[in-house]
């Protein structure tokens, strides 16, 4: 469960400006899409729910915690993809990168080995554990950030345009895979046919959610704006 | 050659009694050859040195010594210079002992390297900073700080080429600043990104937060 | 051969630093500078001088890191970077790494790195800091400034040391170098200046207001 109440952000580094207006909301649902152009503010939303980014005004609440004040336990249960795969990994192997992420858990070292063989066989990629993340393919990659991150067993998985550097057939395994998650899972997307498998979507422009609701007539809504920029140009 | 990482000349997988000696004796043996070798600085030394280092690669790594003296290559250039250059002044066997004693100790270094997987080579550098923590120092942001340090090296590798690559087509190869510029200005950019994925993690953070 | 775990860490956590603490983007730039000298050393250098001490662009890296980092970070850029060397990866020229390193006839110049960063870093933050803007001539200055009185000065005292030098032989092969550092140095300056004008804010000095 999430809850955004008067939430803004704005910031200042010379060219002050609103990168999202204030905005509540509360999102139960299981599945949710955010689309909208480049720079409306998509990536600020989803920042604001693992607390990498802090709101201005207002406060956004994860499972009651207020990701301002409790950053680390909101981190522990939101976890984060993003949208390029080589910026994420730290460590040259898949398995040991899921180890990586579960040293934040503190297990004895043995568990970490044997949890480390569980995620990656769920995600289908055990046998691809040893070799250099540079020699996977793009998909496999973001299969993997996938993997590491759902390691922790966070409550809430957060995807930042995670299919946009893939071609059609792994962006179809991504999709299938988001749909297999166990977790609440919010996600930004160019990709219209990941935007409609949600329960719900919100359109954002220009810092603001200007629909939120039923996913098929919000792409039917995103088309129209798009459109709309087209033609005053 | 976006697959540099493997060839940093890191861990390989393979049998022998190296691959289960425990770190803390391989890093001492290590040291030790780094000592004898500074510490005698005598030709007879250097080739019991050497012998050993050779050996225990060929038996507890089981490596031919073909390829045992394949991995002194990169450094070749910098041993035959200075081999000759102590040849030439101060006579054979000074330039042997000077140049072996280098040998020695990189192969040493690579027996270690060869023989730990990378994980077990961090912990062994959080164990060995541990006592530091009194200090102030943080030994397990110092293990992150190092495995994003090792990740990063392929990326920039990889930019290089790319950047040459792009600067050729541009015909503007002879000026350092066409690969220079956006090789520094992307490392800069590209540092942040991690940064945020790490935070994302929960990785890195100050263990007094909160 | 037990992976340490490790739950010491929490021990730590009584501790209070009054400095502001390096967050996880201090740390990944200081792992990606590290990263670059380690690349800029890798990359083929070119043995120098009758000693073969390779001239690689490595110390490029090295007064990069001061001059875009500033001193505390470009500083702890440059130990880390020679911290991977040491405890045996391939990260130093000719694709060296170990202790061994210290016994050779480079070993002066490594050690010169840390302090060459600090320097340059810090001449480089103060000038920023008092005029506000990244004035090349001035950072071209500190740059030389640093490097001559850090790497050079060790650098002779590890050829007098390990390669068994007399002291003249050992400042004509140093010599040798000056000019190649010349042009690196002035090479750090205007990537610096690139780096400072696509991040205006890197240098914890910069022209900024409140904070």
């Amino acid at each position: 469960m999430l809850e955004f109440d008067g939430v803004g952000v704005r910031i200042d580094d010379g060219h002050p400006r609103v990168l999202l207006h204030p905005l509540t909301l509360s999102v139960p649902e299981r599945r949710v899409s955010v689309i909208g152009a480049n720079g409306s503010g998509k990536s600020t939303f989803l920042r604001l729910i693992n607390g990498l980014r802090e709101p201005t005004t207002g406060r956004v609440r994860v499972l009651g915690d207020d990701t301002r004040t409790a950053g680390r336990r909101v981190r522990r249960n939101v976890g984060f993809v993003f949208t390029d795969p080589l910026s994420q990994l730290v460590m040259p192997t898949g398995r040991e990168d899921v180890e990586l992420s579960l040293r934040t858990r503190r297990l004895p070292a043995r568990e970490h080995r044997a949890r480390a063989e569980e995620v990656l066989d769920r995600f289908g990629i055990a046998h691809l554990a040893d070799r250099s993340i540079y020699d996977l393919s793009g998909g496999e990659r973001q299969i993997l950030a996938f993997a590491v991150v759902a390691a922790v067993e966070p409550r809430i998985l957060v995807a930042d345009e995670p299919t946009t550097l893939l071609d059609l057939g792994n962006g179809a395994r991504i999709r299938r895979l988001i749909a297999g998650l166990d977790q609440q899972v919010l996600f930004t997307t160019h990709d219209l046919d990941l935007a409609l498998d949600a329960d719900r979507t919100l359109v954002v422009d220009d810092g603001r959610v200007v629909f939120d609701g039923d996913p098929g007539e919000a792409v039917a809504r995103y088309r129209d704006l798009a459109a709309a920029t087209c033609t005053t140009e | 050659m976006r697959g540099y990482g493997t060839t940093l000349g890191l861990f390989e997988p393979g049998r022998g009694f190296l691959y289960r000696t425990p770190l803390p004796v391989k890093a001492a043996g290590s040291l030790a050859v780094v000592v004898a070798v500074v510490g005698w600085r005598s030709p007879a030394v250097v080739v019991v040195v050497l012998a050993f280092t050779g050996v225990t690669l060929a038996v507890g790594a089981h490596r031919s010594p073909a390829r045992i003296l394949r991995m002194l290559l990169p450094a070749l250039p910098v041993l035959a210079v200075l081999a000759l250059s102590q040849g030439l002044m101060t006579g054979g066997t000074r330039a042997f002992a000077v140049a072996g004693g280098i040998a020695a100790c990189l192969l040493a270094a690579r027996a270690l390297t060869l023989t730990t997987p990378l994980p077990v080579l961090l912990d062994g550098v959080v164990r060995l900073v541990a006592p530091l923590e009194r200090l102030g120092a943080d030994p397990e942001r110092f293990a992150l700080t190092l495995s994003v340090m090792l990740r990063s090296i392929p990326y920039l590798a990889g930019s290089v080429l790319d950047l040459r690559a792009a600067a050729r087509a541009r015909g503007l190869e002879r000026n350092p600043r066409v690969v220079g510029v956006p090789l520094v200005v992307g490392a800069v950019a590209y540092a942040p990104r991690t940064g945020e994925a790490l935070a994302a993690r929960g990785l890195g953070e100050h263990p007094e937060e909160e | 051969m037990q992976p340490a775990t490790t739950s010491r860490s929490g021990r730590s956590r009584e501790r209070r630093r009054s400095r502001r603490r390096w967050d996880a983007t201090d740390l990944s730039l200081i792992a990606v500078f590290a990263a670059l000298i380690a690349a800029l050393s890798i990359l083929p250098g070119i043995p120098v001088g009758p000693l073969g001490v390779p001239i690689t662009l490595q110390t490029l890296g090295v007064v990069l890191a001061g001059v875009v980092l500033g001193p505390g970070r470009g500083t702890a850029a440059v130990l880390l970077y020679l911290a991977a060397g040491l405890i045996g990866l391939p990260v130093f020229s000719g694709f060296s790494g170990g202790v061994g390193v210290l016994a050779g006839p480079s070993a002066g110049y490594l050690l010169g790195f840390p302090l060459a960063a600090l320097l340059a870093g810090w001449l480089t933050t103060r000038s920023v800091a008092r005029t506000g803007r990244f004035r090349a001539p001035v950072v071209f200055l500190a740059c030389l400034i640093a490097s001559l009185l850090t790497v050079h000065p060790l650098g002779v005292a590890g050829l007098l040391v390990n390669a068994g030098l007399d002291p003249v032989p050992a400042l004509l092969v140093d010599a040798a170098y000056l000019p190649g550092d010349v042009v690196k140095n002035l090479l750090a300056t205007v990537l610096g200046a690139a780096v400072h004008r696509a991040f205006p804010r890197l240098l914890p000095t910069g022209p900024r207001t409140g904070a």
